[in-house]
């Protein structure tokens, strides 16, 4: 890597500029919300100092929120690309049909997130569901199993289908990075080191460990900001089993018109997910993230 | 050469990926081609009245399906948010494209210099980038409207592509940096020799090696903008200006619409996307595994 004695600006600014228009203003913004009493019901916008934190954090609906995003997302995000990282090592493959699976492969992603939460209701039905008539004809249950009503099953089944929407993105992207492998590399592998788990450990994971983190950082931050797919599923219930922190900003803003309130959950959304991303990078060294 | 047992267990694990992906989105397909009424009906088998195609009819013609000119039908089931489905797909398809454009473009510089080179400025700015999709966009959304509408850019796609195109770059840069920094080393340094300029050494050596990464990224710039929502729905205007997902969600959220019209309108809608994406995805594949960038 060559060392430049002045910031390359010909080469980052058109990329930064659109960036940092539609980050600063909007956050500034947002921050400036969060700070005053903006709703609709009251004119005027007094500065409120932390007043709005203070009354999202006490609210009843909020640690709900905030314990069921953490459980979304811990339960998502590792999912979504341990699941795309063996499709695409399995994808490697060529077999009879591997076209054809490969292909298959990329449909959910070109599903907008409404009809995802369409196709998985179908699914997930209590009674008229796939998924209940496929057990009933298996003789595995008698009556149907409540998926989206009962509160465990409900997370459990808004996080499969939101694993379903982001997988074929980590096909996708891992197995870019592991046809970029030297094959040299692989065919030496392939003779030092007969177990097939340990040449993935050794030789394969470091190769595409950059983008795993890449992925990784982006799913958790897709899962933790995620909002119309379980809206559109379940509506955040039963009661508040599947109320996730953005849906929560959302009906602060939107459906109660506080606007500070709603700023106010965002900016600790904000500070939550910089934390998960920082424990991200630190768990996952790589030199993409290098500082000097 | 694999043996039996292993053949058979990549079959096993074939299908059940295709099970996986594929299997809610065959419902749809035959939830589009089988009415409402046998779908509901417990007694009736699946395909006991044949296929039926009229909701597809309804949505390229708009002639009411035969069923629902009977007496007795609900005139809510059928929704004309499902006739604006083919022109929702030009719209989407223009903002996507001009979106993914805009990301190479200005994203595959910036990957550069920051996969190859240290200078002043180079962890600040990277941090700005890793940290700016941080703020969830329901927060933006109002602050992001006023901006836009003072620029006078609200009901137009300009807007939405700016929109789109600020939040994958982020990404964007992110993966092509991981792409740059795999290539080889000795290919740059050879580019030095022969008193390669920064700019033709990216032009002419990062860029053409690394086509296949720059398909892969740019599909991902598209698909974001393609199925992104809320700022499409906010910032899109009238029905002329509409992307897919915005009608989709209109139509997915109306629990009049009849199933088989919905299933209809979403089999019409991925059908195109599908083999676009399919198509460049191939080129990536195939473009990765012949080798292009191989030290």
């Amino acid at each position: 890597m060559w060392s430049l004695k002045r910031f390359p600006a010909p080469w980052l600014l058109p990329a930064l500029l659109p960036v940092a228009v539609m980050t600063i203003y909007p956050v500034a913004h947002a921050l400036w919300t969060s700070l005053h009493s903006v709703t609709l019901l009251f004119p005027g916008e007094p500065f409120v100092g932390l007043d709005n934190y203070q009354r999202v954090v006490t609210s009843n609906y909020f640690w709900d929120a905030i314990r069921n995003s953490l459980v979304f997302t811990l339960l998502a995000a590792p999912s979504v690309v341990v699941i795309g990282t063996l499709v695409a090592l399995f994808l490697q493959r060529r077999f009879f049909g591997s076209q054809l699976v490969r292909s298959v492969v990329l449909l959910p992603w070109v599903l907008p997130g409404a009809i995802s939460a369409v196709l998985w209701i179908w699914v997930f039905h209590p009674s008229f569901g796939v998924l209940n008539g496929i057990l009933r004809e298996l003789n595995l249950i008698d009556g149907s199993i409540p998926w989206l009503t009962s509160p465990r099953l409900a997370l459990v089944a808004v996080v499969v289908a939101h694993v379903w929407t982001q997988v074929p993105f980590a096909v996708v992207l891992i197995m870019a990075a592991l046809a970029a492998i030297n094959p040299e590399t692989l065919e030496a592998a392939a003779i030092d080191c007969r177990s097939r788990f340990k040449r993935f450990r050794h030789i394969v994971f470091p190769e595409i460990k950059a983008m795993i983190v890449v992925l990784t950082v982006y799913n958790a931050l897709t899962a933790f900001t995620s909002y119309d797919l379980v809206y559109a599923m379940t509506g955040g219930g039963p009661g508040t089993a599947t109320t996730l922190l953005s849906f929560q900003i959302w009906r602060e803003s939107f459906s109660m018109y506080d606007f500070g309130a709603g700023s106010a959950v965002a900016f600790i959304v904000v500070s939550i997910s910089a934390v998960l991303i920082v424990a991200i990078t630190r768990a996952l060294p790589s030199d993409l993230f290098e500082r000097e | 050469m694999p043996g039996r047992p292993s053949r058979l267990l990549t079959f096993f694990f074939a299908a059940l990926i295709l099970l996986f992906t594929g299997g809610p989105v065959i419902l749809s397909l035959i939830g589009s081609m089988v009415p409402d009424r046998v779908l509901f009906d417990d007694g009736k088998g699946l395909f006991s009245e044949g296929l039926n195609f009229e909701t597809y009819r309804y949505i390229f013609t708009g002639q009411l399906p035969d069923s629902y000119s009977a007496e007795n039908a609900n005139p809510a089931m059928i929704s004309d948010a499902a006739r604006q489905v083919p022109r929702s797909l030009l719209n989407s398809s223009i903002v996507a494209l001009s979106s993914m454009a805009l990301n190479i473009l200005f994203g595959a510089p910036a990957a550069f210099a920051f996969a190859r080179y240290f200078f002043p400025g180079k962890g600040l700015t990277f941090m700005f980038l890793i940290l700016s999709p941080l703020v969830p966009s329901v927060a933006l959304v109002t602050p992001v409207y006023i901006m836009l509408q003072s620029l006078g850019l609200t009901g137009t796609q300009a807007g939405i592509i700016l929109v789109h195109t600020a939040k994958a770059l982020p990404f964007t840069i992110l993966i092509l940096s991981v792409f740059f920094r795999k290539m080889p080393n000795e290919l740059f340094e050879a580019a030095v020799l022969d008193h390669c300029s920064r700019f033709q050494t990216f032009f002419r050596i990062a860029l053409p090696l690394s086509l296949p990464s720059i398909g892969a990224t740019g599909l991902f710039a598209f698909m974001l903008s393609y199925s992104e929502y809320m700022f499409s729905m906010v910032l899109s205007g009238d029905a002329a200006t509409r992307p897919v997902s915005v009608v989709m969600a209109a139509l997915a959220r109306n629990t009049d619409v009849s199933w088989s019209l919905l299933n209809t309108a979403i089999f019409i809608a991925i059908v195109p996307t599908l083999v676009l994406v399919v198509l460049v995805w191939r080129f990536v594949v195939e473009g990765l595994l012949s080798g292009a960038v191989k030290g």
